[in-house]
């Protein structure tokens, strides 16, 4: 079934299938060390190459989990697309920015750095184990402009605070992960689908009437699933008037969102974008930008 | 999570423990300096003071804990903000130490700067300041006392 439906959306699923990684990804906390310096001392130690679509990342070999710089927080293990939610989001240093499904904090602390640990970010979880792995990556990075909260994402709005720029990094079925999880084909199951395309709707929601005028919202998943991505970006176009943008990359491998699905039409899909695994070897990821 | 946001004279003798400890002067003021009932002191920056949220679980970073006799135990990060300008109180270890120290075991150091006994020194390794421990003598032998919280070690 899984495969089915890839089929239906690109014609290379066997490269798809057959991908793996070989390097692991990092990015550099500028927080707390510049780049160089960094690669510098890392070289010494580990098989390490630039990250063509980020200056702050790196693709490394080896285990990197047990570095005294990854203690001191110099650099954190990242996913190499997961690093691009935050890059999209057009941040300024005295922005009030909202996380809303914050855990387990990669790309909160990477807003941080953007921000040079100005401006807010708050950085919201509904599950209390995960945001115990949160406050530790925003303590380790040393990110001073966070506040982390456990709200159930949904209900946000009711809190009252409006944002300038919002990320919904949002709970999904994870497909894109197939590139390091080949088992996620056993797991697929098409009623999942369907509950987190529930979810998300609600939460793309809450992020709307969270939003300052002429805010932004960033929408993103390492799903492969159009429920969950370029029908939630249609949703929110079509339910609340949100306009979707063009997302400029570089030195980066993407493709357009899904344009029509199972008899539906998807706005917004052309301006979407999609990493798919194969492509730069990364997990897979969706992203769109929202503007009001 | 109940806090209370210090004044400029709370501030002030915070920076001053700091000082008697390190002979080093800091400038909290450009933070939001506060403190939970624990006595633990957390910065955050300037802004977040002009937001408030009923269910918040934390603010800022875990700076360092005053204890009883007016010292503070700084945080891995706290002691990173210090460690650049401190001038005493210093224990530097080479890497076999540090390599030790990562995992949670007491260390002996190469090298003191003004470090005195039973007392936190900054544990420095190469140019990196990697954490703060508390000075000890036993049986003539001098060492650092670990003080890496279990969450931060290194298990190889």
């Amino acid at each position: 079934m899984f495969e089915e439906r890839i089929k239906k959306m690109i014609k290379d699923v066997e490269k798809l299938l057959n991908s793996s990684q070989e390097w692991k990804s990092i990015r550099v906390n500028t927080l707390k060390i510049d780049r160089e310096k960094l690669f510098k001392r890392l070289c010494n130690k580990f098989e390490i190459k630039e990250m063509p679509w980020y200056e702050n990342g790196f693709f490394i070999k080896g285990d990197i989990s047990k570095t005294i710089e990854y203690y001191l927080g110099y650099y954190h293990i990242q996913e190499a697309s997961s690093m691009l939610p935050p890059l999209i989001m057009e941040l300024e240093k005295n922005d009030k920015v909202l996380d809303l499904c914050a855990a387990p904090g990669s790309k909160t602390t990477q807003i941080a750095m953007i921000m040079e640990n100005n401006g807010i970010i708050v950085a919201n979880d509904i599950s209390i184990k995960r945001i115990k792995a949160l406050v530790h990556n925003i303590q380790k990075s040393g990110a001073l402009n966070c506040i982390v909260t456990n709200y159930n994402g949904i209900h946000f709005w009711k809190v009252g605070h409006k944002f300038d720029k919002i990320l919904v990094d949002a709970p999904c079925t994870a497909s894109g992960k197939i590139i390091k999880k080949k088992e996620i084909i056993n797991k697929w199951n098409i009623n999942r689908i369907k509950r987190m395309s529930s979810l998300q709707k609600k939460l793309i929601e809450a992020a709307v009437k969270c939003l300052n005028k002429n805010g932004i919202i960033v929408y993103s998943t390492c799903s492969l699933e159009p429920e969950e991505n370029e029908e939630i970006v249609d949703f929110a176009i079509k339910k609340f008037g949100m306009e979707a943008e063009e997302i400029r990359l570089k030195n980066i491998k993407i493709r357009k969102g899904i344009k029509k699905w199972n008899g539906k039409e998807y706005e917004g899909a052309d301006k979407a974008i999609r990493i798919w695994p194969q492509d730069n070897l990364t997990e897979g990821f969706f992203i769109c930008k929202l503007k009001y | 999570m109940q806090i209370k946001i210090l004044n400029e004279n709370e501030i002030r003798e915070i920076e001053e423990i700091i000082e008697k400890n390190y002979d080093c002067k800091i400038d909290l003021k450009n933070y939001t300096v506060f403190v939970t009932r624990d006595e633990k002191i957390w910065l955050a920056s300037k802004d977040i003071k002009n937001v408030s949220l009923s269910r918040c679980y934390r603010i800022g970073i875990y700076f360092g804990k005053i204890k009883r006799n007016k010292k503070i135990k700084l945080s891995i990060e706290g002691a990173f903000l210090i460690g650049k300008k401190a001038k005493k109180n210093i224990a530097l270890i080479d890497d076999k130490e540090a390599f030790k120290f990562l995992q949670g075991y007491d260390a002996e150091a190469e090298k003191l700067i003004g470090c005195e006994i039973n007392n936190f020194v900054l544990v420095k390794n190469k140019n990196d300041i990697i954490g703060v421990g508390i000075l000890r003598e036993k049986n003539g032998k001098i060492y650092i006392e670990n003080l890496i919280p279990k969450a931060r070690r290194i298990s190889f």
